[in-house]
């Protein structure tokens, strides 16, 4: 469902409460499918990436032979060719990967959610990288001409049922992450709740990214976290701090 | 964490260092995962992206100033690193991943502290 299918669908429900009596309210609700949206599951707590199955069909969650097209191989080999001497990294200069590395890539690091009704605020340590899932209220409608190109995009996310659908979208050309991806992919998550054989939370989120520019077929992959241990406590990625204590010594010794 | 993790979490930063460093991850030979460095602290920087250690170190080569590069700070809090355990002047043993080139400055992988701590 694209997020003019899901304006409508909303249009739509609220039309037909509106016809409906109070008594038969709940009843409506149901029928509606709108009832799932009034309780859905709560994603919030601190997750861990589940180790994968080392498959070397796959590099960072992103599988190898990701159907691209050749100017974006072209592109993709100029940039390598560009920092690979020197091992240049995005994340060797504090910045953080962008969607869907950040989803995709929390790897060692956890990973918080905050679970509003109007909101999922999703917080990967590694480089502090946050995205923001607007659900209802006037962030989740905000004109296209209000927004520009990020790394990790914009957000917006509705319930099917327990499982959360998320658009994202007005993200910037990267060549510097795995999944490479031009300013005009929009990838859609789906998340849902399930458990561990011992009974742990586990989240898992299938992805799609659609980038007709980049890749000849959409690419789907899956991710999973699992619940972290109660003990676990999200941390401060402040990276950009040794530079500056550097450029203050430097500016002590010019002034000195 | 375990070490494991750790390794995950070099994978995802993209072996991120500070940025007036700007090393390469591919400098360090990542199939040997426990040479053995023995020196004097004289700087035990533990910052993100990468911690900075600075050793002098007696060896054959002679008595010097080595520096390494270390783990992310939230990555050695989780292996056990806690503010106190490191002081400038301890004698510390780094297990690393040396250099290609052979040259001193290897990345360490864990830290044995005076005590006896590991992290």
């Amino acid at each position: 469902m694209n997020r003019t299918d899901h304006h409508i669908r909303r249009r739509l429900t609220y039309r037909s409460l509106k016809g409906c009596g109070v008594a038969v309210a709940l009843l409506c609700l149901a029928a509606s499918g709108a009832g799932a949206a009034d309780s859905p599951p709560d994603f919030t707590g601190i997750w861990r990436g589940m180790r994968s199955n080392g498959n070397p069909d796959y590099v960072r969650g992103w599988p190898k032979d990701a159907p691209l097209r050749e100017d974006a191989k072209r592109q993709r080999a100029a940039y390598h060719a560009l920092v690979d001497p020197k091992g240049e990294t995005p994340g060797g200069w504090c910045v953080g990967t962008g969607m869907p590395g950040s989803l995709l890539e929390s790897g060692g690091y956890p990973m918080e959610i905050i679970q509003k009704p109007d909101q999922i605020t999703v917080i990967y340590e590694a480089h502090t990288e946050v995205r923001r899932i607007y659900i209802s209220g006037p962030k989740a409608h905000i004109a296209d001409e209000d927004l520009f190109a990020t790394r990790n995009g914009h957000s917006v996310g509705h319930w099917e049922g327990d499982t959360l659908v998320v658009q994202t979208d007005h993200l910037k050309t990267q060549l510097d992450q795995t999944a490479i991806h031009s300013a005009n992919a929009v990838i859609t998550t789906r998340y849902h709740l399930g458990k561990t054989e011992e009974g742990k939370r586990i989240l898992t989120a299938k992805l799609t990214m659609t980038d007709p520019d980049f890749y000849t077929e959409p690419v789907t992959v899956t991710k999973t976290w699992v619940e972290a241990d109660p003990e676990t406590r999200m941390m401060l990625y402040e990276c950009t701090e040794p530079a500056w204590d550097e450029h203050l010594d430097a500016l002590r010794a010019a002034a000195d | 964490m375990k070490p494991i993790a750790i390794i995950l979490s070099l994978a995802l930063t993209g072996m991120a260092v500070p940025a007036s460093a700007h090393h390469s991850a591919a400098r360090f030979d990542f199939t040997i995962r426990d040479a053995k460095v023995t020196g004097v602290v004289k700087e035990f920087k533990v910052a993100n992206p990468h911690t900075k250690i600075v050793l002098m170190v007696s060896d054959d080569k002679g008595t010097r100033d080595v520096e390494f590069e270390g783990h992310s700070r939230n990555n050695y809090y989780r292996a056990g690193w806690r503010p106190a355990l490191v002081s400038v002047g301890d004698t510390i043993t780094l297990l690393t991943a040396p250099l290609k080139s052979g040259e001193d400055g290897d990345y360490a992988l864990r830290v044995i502290a005076q005590d006896g701590t590991e992290f």
